[in-house]
């Protein structure tokens, strides 16, 4: 009984779906993007609209994912700590981490750093630079590399590029385009931001599981 | 069409991801279903922004020949960053539930919370 008025509903949802993909009229060239790129010196469209002509949303995206990333501390947090087993050292993947993490970490920051003119930005930046610190934390062990890293440190840095990116952006739109420095400047900057968020995920979901 | 082929893909996927929403029982499969979901959203919003014969939408390409929408992708850009955050916070409050209650299925979770609400 359930699994049909599931499968009713599923095709209810399904088929206006499907007709609007059928019936979809021949779509026309893209907008003009190039002007838009060009005003605020960017060589990516993508980049340009992130950052230049929609940034507001942007700012509040990166606000909603900080928002979140507290939600998950302060959730995991009272839970039991999980006693990592001691392992000394993790033979292959510490060497593998040695040879790898330096060519993640100038990759990600020439992402963040080229995001303007080509593929990339600080999203994808900050993805591959917390697998870095994934790779890190499968070698080393999460504990040993959370001691390494000065929580405080990076709570500090966190709501300081949060802090630095509001104050930056609010003032984006009202000046108008203010030339590509800025925009690497953003892209660094959420770079930051998603690289400790991301550590923050990994070390409280690793650290802390409770007891089931 | 080009691109067509991927908009159905993703139809697919978001209907795979409310099914699984809606028949699994265990509170981890539902949200993994609407990973999948999200993510069949995704890639219609990315099937949209198709041209036929488009090059991406970078300024090194020849200005006349056809390029891919860039607004769609900036939105989708914004989505999988708000969908990855979502994700972490729904599984920490799953774990979280989990350490209280002891199970992962929906009906036990909700027998408890009824019961909680009576006391």
């Amino acid at each position: 009984m359930k699994r049909w008025s599931t499968l009713v509903a599923l095709s209810a949802i399904a088929a206006p779906l499907v007709y609007g993909l059928i019936a979809i009229p021949p779509r026309g060239a893209a907008p003009p993007w190039r002007d838009l790129a060009a005003a605020y010196g960017a060589g990516n469209g993508v980049a340009a609209v992130v950052l230049g002509a929609r940034l507001y949303d942007t700012l509040l995206e990166v606000l909603v994912f900080a928002l979140a990333m507290v939600g998950v501390r302060y959730t995991l947090h009272p839970l039991g700590r999980w006693r990592e087993p001691a392992i000394p050292e993790r033979g292959v993947v510490r060497e593998m981490a040695d040879v790898l993490l330096p060519v993640v970490v100038v990759f990600s920051v020439y992402l963040a750093a080229s995001g303007h003119l080509g593929p990339g930005g600080g999203f994808p930046a900050g993805a591959i630079a917390g697998s870095g610190l994934l790779l890190l934390a499968m070698a080393k062990g999460v504990e040993r590399l959370s001691r390494e890293l000065h929580e405080g440190t990076l709570e500090l840095l966190k709501y300081g590029a949060i802090a630095v990116l509001l104050v930056l952006g609010m003032t984006g739109i009202p000046l108008g385009p203010r030339g590509s420095g800025f925009l690497v400047l953003y892209n660094l900057l959420i770079g930051i931001e998603v690289t400790i968020g991301t550590w923050v995920v990994l070390h409280h979901f690793a650290a802390h599981r409770g007891e089931i | 069409m080009a691109g067509l082929a991927a908009a159905a893909l993703g139809i697919g996927l978001v209907i795979l991801g409310f099914g699984a929403l809606a028949l699994r029982r265990s509170l981890l499969w539902k949200l993994l279903g609407l990973n999948v979901a999200s993510g069949g959203a995704i890639l219609f919003l990315v099937a949209l922004s198709h041209r036929p014969g488009a090059r991406p939408p970078l300024v090194g390409y020849p200005a006349d020949a056809p390029s891919a929408d860039p607004l769609p992708q900036a939105l989708v850009l914004t989505a999988i960053v708000i969908h990855f955050a979502t994700l972490a916070l729904s599984l920490a409050y799953a774990v979280s539930l989990t350490e209280r209650l002891h199970t992962q299925e929906t009906e036990r979770i909700e027998e408890a919370a009824e019961e909680e609400m009576r006391r």
